[in-house]
Protein backbone atom coordinates (compact mmCIF):
# COMPACT_ATOMS: atom_id res chain seq x y z
CA UNK A 1 0.00 0.00 0.00
CA UNK A 2 1.44 3.22 -0.81
CA UNK A 3 2.00 5.79 1.88
CA UNK A 4 -0.69 8.34 1.88
CA UNK A 5 -1.98 11.31 3.50
CA UNK A 6 -4.94 12.09 5.91
CA UNK A 7 -6.67 14.78 7.71
CA UNK A 8 -8.40 13.84 11.03
CA UNK A 9 -11.04 16.82 12.25
CA UNK A 10 -11.72 16.00 16.32
CA UNK A 11 -11.79 19.42 19.08
CA UNK A 12 -9.58 16.89 20.84
CA UNK A 13 -6.08 16.27 20.65
CA UNK A 14 -5.85 13.26 22.22
CA UNK A 15 -8.49 11.96 20.37
CA UNK A 16 -6.38 12.77 17.07
CA UNK A 17 -3.41 11.14 18.46
CA UNK A 18 -5.16 7.93 19.41
CA UNK A 19 -6.94 8.00 15.74
CA UNK A 20 -3.44 8.51 14.43
CA UNK A 21 -1.72 5.56 16.17
CA UNK A 22 -4.84 3.68 15.60
CA UNK A 23 -4.12 3.88 11.81
CA UNK A 24 -0.61 3.13 12.20
CA UNK A 25 -1.61 -0.12 13.86
CA UNK A 26 -3.76 -0.90 11.56
CA UNK A 27 -0.86 -1.72 8.84
CA UNK A 28 -1.83 2.25 6.84
CA UNK A 29 1.89 3.70 5.84
CA UNK A 30 1.01 7.40 6.52
CA UNK A 31 3.01 10.00 4.69
CA UNK A 32 1.04 13.26 6.12
CA UNK A 33 -1.11 14.23 9.15
CA UNK A 34 -3.08 17.41 9.14
CA UNK A 35 -4.89 17.90 11.74
CA UNK A 36 -8.35 20.21 12.58
CA UNK A 37 -9.95 21.09 15.79
CA UNK A 38 -13.13 21.79 13.81
CA UNK A 39 -15.16 21.68 11.17
CA UNK A 40 -14.26 25.78 9.96
CA UNK A 41 -9.75 24.24 10.45
CA UNK A 42 -10.76 21.25 8.12
CA UNK A 43 -12.44 22.89 5.85
CA UNK A 44 -9.10 25.27 5.48
CA UNK A 45 -6.77 22.68 5.76
CA UNK A 46 -8.53 20.99 2.58
CA UNK A 47 -8.75 24.64 0.72
CA UNK A 48 -4.43 24.80 0.90
CA UNK A 49 -4.05 20.66 1.40
CA UNK A 50 -4.28 17.27 -0.83
CA UNK A 51 -5.48 13.84 1.01
CA UNK A 52 -6.36 10.95 0.80
CA UNK A 53 -8.70 9.87 3.64
CA UNK A 54 -10.75 12.26 5.85
CA UNK A 55 -11.71 11.05 9.67
CA UNK A 56 -14.26 13.31 11.69
CA UNK A 57 -15.80 13.37 14.66
CA UNK A 58 -19.35 14.64 14.81
CA UNK A 59 -19.83 16.31 17.65
CA UNK A 60 -17.60 19.91 17.85
CA UNK A 61 -17.70 23.34 18.64
CA UNK A 62 -17.67 25.39 15.60
CA UNK A 63 -18.83 23.51 13.26
CA UNK A 64 -20.11 20.00 13.88
CA UNK A 65 -19.01 17.12 11.97
CA UNK A 66 -22.05 16.82 9.63
CA UNK A 67 -21.93 20.40 8.51
CA UNK A 68 -18.16 19.55 7.88
CA UNK A 69 -19.61 17.16 5.27
CA UNK A 70 -21.85 19.30 3.80
CA UNK A 71 -19.49 22.27 3.16
CA UNK A 72 -16.99 19.86 2.19
CA UNK A 73 -19.34 18.59 -0.87
CA UNK A 74 -21.35 21.92 -1.42
CA UNK A 75 -17.92 23.75 -1.85
CA UNK A 76 -16.52 20.42 -3.85
CA UNK A 77 -13.16 20.38 -1.58
CA UNK A 78 -11.45 16.77 -1.00
CA UNK A 79 -13.99 15.42 -4.00
CA UNK A 80 -13.67 11.26 -4.31
CA UNK A 81 -11.46 11.14 -1.06
CA UNK A 82 -12.77 8.58 1.45
CA UNK A 83 -14.54 10.22 4.65
CA UNK A 84 -15.21 8.25 7.78
CA UNK A 85 -17.28 9.81 10.92
CA UNK A 86 -15.55 8.53 14.32
CA UNK A 87 -17.99 9.77 17.24
CA UNK A 88 -19.79 8.42 20.40
CA UNK A 89 -22.79 9.20 18.83
CA UNK A 90 -23.99 5.25 17.65
CA UNK A 91 -27.44 5.49 16.55
CA UNK A 92 -29.15 4.58 13.83
CA UNK A 93 -30.01 7.86 13.16
CA UNK A 94 -27.23 9.70 13.33
CA UNK A 95 -25.13 7.14 10.59
CA UNK A 96 -27.90 7.67 8.42
CA UNK A 97 -27.47 11.69 8.40
CA UNK A 98 -23.34 10.74 8.38
CA UNK A 99 -24.31 8.57 5.41
CA UNK A 100 -26.74 11.20 4.18
CA UNK A 101 -24.34 13.27 4.33
CA UNK A 102 -21.86 11.88 2.41
CA UNK A 103 -19.83 9.80 4.75
CA UNK A 104 -18.49 5.99 3.23
CA UNK A 105 -17.99 5.32 6.91
CA UNK A 106 -18.61 5.08 10.80
CA UNK A 107 -16.90 4.28 13.51
CA UNK A 108 -17.62 4.24 17.17
CA UNK A 109 -16.35 5.73 20.19
CA UNK A 110 -14.47 3.89 21.83
CA UNK A 111 -12.70 2.10 19.49
CA UNK A 112 -10.58 -0.63 18.83
CA UNK A 113 -7.59 -0.71 16.27
CA UNK A 114 -8.76 -3.86 14.70
CA UNK A 115 -12.35 -1.72 13.96
CA UNK A 116 -10.29 0.94 12.42
CA UNK A 117 -8.65 -1.35 10.37
CA UNK A 118 -12.06 -3.18 8.97
CA UNK A 119 -13.69 -0.05 8.02
CA UNK A 120 -11.07 2.28 7.09
CA UNK A 121 -8.67 0.03 5.00
CA UNK A 122 -11.24 -1.35 2.46
CA UNK A 123 -11.74 2.89 1.83
CA UNK A 124 -8.34 3.32 1.49
CA UNK A 125 -7.79 0.44 -1.17
CA UNK A 126 -10.89 1.39 -3.18
CA UNK A 127 -9.71 4.78 -3.48
CA UNK B 1 -45.90 8.64 17.30
CA UNK B 2 -44.13 10.69 20.10
CA UNK B 3 -41.43 8.92 21.67
CA UNK B 4 -41.39 8.91 25.52
CA UNK B 5 -38.79 7.54 27.71
CA UNK B 6 -41.27 7.63 30.70
CA UNK B 7 -42.53 4.92 30.63
CA UNK B 8 -38.78 2.97 30.48
CA UNK B 9 -37.41 5.47 33.33
CA UNK B 10 -36.14 1.86 35.21
CA UNK B 11 -34.19 0.71 32.10
CA UNK B 12 -32.32 3.91 31.64
CA UNK B 13 -31.45 4.32 35.08
CA UNK B 14 -30.33 0.70 35.70
CA UNK B 15 -26.73 1.19 37.42
CA UNK B 16 -25.44 -1.90 35.34
CA UNK B 17 -25.78 0.66 32.31
CA UNK B 18 -22.83 2.50 33.44
CA UNK B 19 -21.15 -0.61 34.75
CA UNK B 20 -20.63 -1.91 31.43
CA UNK B 21 -20.00 1.38 29.86
CA UNK B 22 -16.85 1.98 32.25
CA UNK B 23 -15.71 -1.09 31.53
CA UNK B 24 -16.47 -0.86 27.80
CA UNK B 25 -14.18 2.23 27.86
CA UNK B 26 -11.43 1.75 29.89
CA UNK B 27 -10.83 -1.49 28.66
CA UNK B 28 -10.83 -0.09 24.78
CA UNK B 29 -9.18 2.59 24.77
CA UNK B 30 -6.55 2.74 28.11
CA UNK B 31 -6.54 -1.09 28.16
CA UNK B 32 -7.17 -1.57 31.87
CA UNK B 33 -9.57 -3.04 33.85
CA UNK B 34 -11.90 -1.25 36.50
CA UNK B 35 -13.70 -2.51 39.63
CA UNK B 36 -16.54 -1.24 41.27
CA UNK B 37 -16.10 0.09 44.87
CA UNK B 38 -17.15 1.16 47.81
CA UNK B 39 -14.90 3.29 49.14
CA UNK B 40 -14.31 6.39 49.07
CA UNK B 41 -11.69 8.82 46.64
CA UNK B 42 -8.58 9.79 48.48
CA UNK B 43 -8.50 13.47 49.28
CA UNK B 44 -6.63 14.97 46.66
CA UNK B 45 -5.21 18.61 46.61
CA UNK B 46 -6.06 19.59 43.40
CA UNK B 47 -9.14 17.11 41.74
CA UNK B 48 -10.14 17.82 37.61
CA UNK B 49 -14.12 17.26 37.05
CA UNK B 50 -15.20 16.85 33.48
CA UNK B 51 -18.74 17.69 32.38
CA UNK B 52 -21.15 16.38 29.40
CA UNK B 53 -24.49 17.42 29.02
CA UNK B 54 -27.58 15.92 27.86
CA UNK B 55 -30.52 17.34 25.98
CA UNK B 56 -33.93 15.84 24.14
CA UNK B 57 -35.75 13.48 26.00
CA UNK B 58 -33.43 13.46 28.96
CA UNK B 59 -31.99 16.09 30.24
CA UNK B 60 -29.03 16.61 32.84
CA UNK B 61 -25.47 15.43 32.73
CA UNK B 62 -22.36 12.99 32.66
CA UNK B 63 -20.29 13.78 35.68
CA UNK B 64 -16.55 12.30 35.29
CA UNK B 65 -14.35 13.28 38.70
CA UNK B 66 -10.73 12.22 39.69
CA UNK B 67 -8.10 13.44 41.56
CA UNK B 68 -5.31 14.89 39.88
CA UNK B 69 -2.97 11.55 40.03
CA UNK B 70 -5.56 9.68 39.06
CA UNK B 71 -6.33 11.93 35.80
CA UNK B 72 -2.47 11.91 35.20
CA UNK B 73 -2.69 8.23 34.84
CA UNK B 74 -5.38 8.48 32.95
CA UNK B 75 -3.95 10.66 30.47
CA UNK B 76 -0.83 8.78 30.30
CA UNK B 77 -2.97 5.50 29.46
CA UNK B 78 -4.90 7.34 26.70
CA UNK B 79 -1.36 8.81 24.98
CA UNK B 80 1.71 6.60 25.59
CA UNK B 81 2.91 10.10 27.24
CA UNK B 82 4.44 10.74 31.24
CA UNK B 83 2.46 13.69 32.83
CA UNK B 84 4.01 15.12 36.11
CA UNK B 85 1.33 18.18 36.38
CA UNK B 86 -2.89 18.61 35.12
CA UNK B 87 -1.96 20.39 31.65
CA UNK B 88 -4.26 20.78 28.86
CA UNK B 89 -3.76 17.35 27.36
CA UNK B 90 -4.85 15.55 30.82
CA UNK B 91 -7.59 18.13 30.43
CA UNK B 92 -8.45 16.92 26.86
CA UNK B 93 -8.07 13.36 27.91
CA UNK B 94 -10.24 13.31 30.64
CA UNK B 95 -13.47 15.11 29.14
CA UNK B 96 -13.25 13.03 26.04
CA UNK B 97 -13.52 9.76 28.56
CA UNK B 98 -16.39 11.72 29.87
CA UNK B 99 -17.37 12.06 26.76
CA UNK B 100 -17.40 8.87 25.18
CA UNK B 101 -18.73 7.80 28.75
CA UNK B 102 -22.03 9.84 28.39
CA UNK B 103 -21.92 8.10 24.58
CA UNK B 104 -21.77 4.89 25.44
CA UNK B 105 -24.32 5.06 28.48
CA UNK B 106 -26.83 6.94 26.31
CA UNK B 107 -26.25 4.09 23.59
CA UNK B 108 -27.32 0.89 25.80
CA UNK B 109 -31.37 2.38 25.48
CA UNK B 110 -31.75 2.92 22.19
CA UNK B 111 -34.61 5.49 22.51
CA UNK B 112 -32.01 7.16 24.39
CA UNK B 113 -29.37 7.05 21.76
CA UNK B 114 -31.46 8.42 19.25
CA UNK B 115 -33.14 11.54 21.26
CA UNK B 116 -30.83 12.84 22.91
CA UNK B 117 -27.75 14.81 22.27
CA UNK B 118 -24.34 15.53 23.92
CA UNK B 119 -22.71 19.28 24.59
CA UNK B 120 -18.83 19.35 23.92
CA UNK B 121 -17.60 18.24 27.39
CA UNK B 122 -16.64 21.14 29.56
CA UNK B 123 -13.61 20.44 32.05
CA UNK B 124 -13.53 22.03 35.79
CA UNK B 125 -9.56 21.68 37.42
CA UNK B 126 -8.97 23.39 41.30
CA UNK B 127 -9.06 22.91 44.61
CA UNK B 128 -11.59 23.14 47.39
CA UNK B 129 -14.54 23.12 44.62
CA UNK B 130 -17.58 21.64 44.60
CA UNK B 131 -20.16 20.83 42.46
CA UNK B 132 -23.87 20.56 42.76
CA UNK B 133 -26.01 19.43 40.38
CA UNK B 134 -29.70 19.07 40.47
CA UNK B 135 -31.63 15.72 39.25
CA UNK B 136 -35.12 15.39 40.43
CA UNK B 137 -35.70 12.23 38.64
CA UNK B 138 -32.51 10.02 39.22
CA UNK B 139 -28.87 10.02 39.96
CA UNK B 140 -26.77 7.20 39.59
CA UNK B 141 -23.62 7.83 41.32
CA UNK B 142 -20.08 5.01 41.44
CA UNK B 143 -16.93 5.07 42.39
CA UNK B 144 -14.17 2.91 40.36
CA UNK B 145 -10.78 2.06 40.54
CA UNK B 146 -8.33 0.59 38.46
CA UNK B 147 -4.66 0.38 39.42
CA UNK B 148 -3.98 2.59 42.66
CA UNK B 149 -6.40 5.48 41.21
CA UNK B 150 -9.75 5.93 41.96
CA UNK B 151 -12.18 7.92 39.99
CA UNK B 152 -15.96 8.96 40.30
CA UNK B 153 -19.31 8.90 37.75
CA UNK B 154 -22.23 10.50 38.45
CA UNK B 155 -25.52 10.49 35.55
CA UNK B 156 -27.62 12.97 36.88
CA UNK B 157 -31.09 13.02 35.45
CA UNK B 158 -33.25 16.63 35.55
CA UNK B 159 -35.83 16.07 33.20
CA UNK B 160 -37.63 12.97 31.31
CA UNK B 161 -39.82 13.10 28.36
Amino acid sequence: MSEIRILIVDDSSVMRKIVERSLRQAGLEIMKVHEAGSGTEGLDVLKVSQVDLILSDINMPSMDGLEFLRQLRAQNLAAGVPVVMITTESSEEHVKQAILAGAQGYIRKPFTAEQVKERVLPLVCAA
Amino acid sequence: MAVSLRESVQLVSDPRNLDASIEEIFQLMLGVNCERTSEPLAKEPESVTAVVGFGGLLSGACVFSCGSSAAMKIAAHMTGMDFDEVDDTVKDGIGEICNMLAGAWKGKVPDLAANCGLSVPAVITGRDYNLRVQAPEFQLKHAYRFEDAGFAVTIVCDGLQ
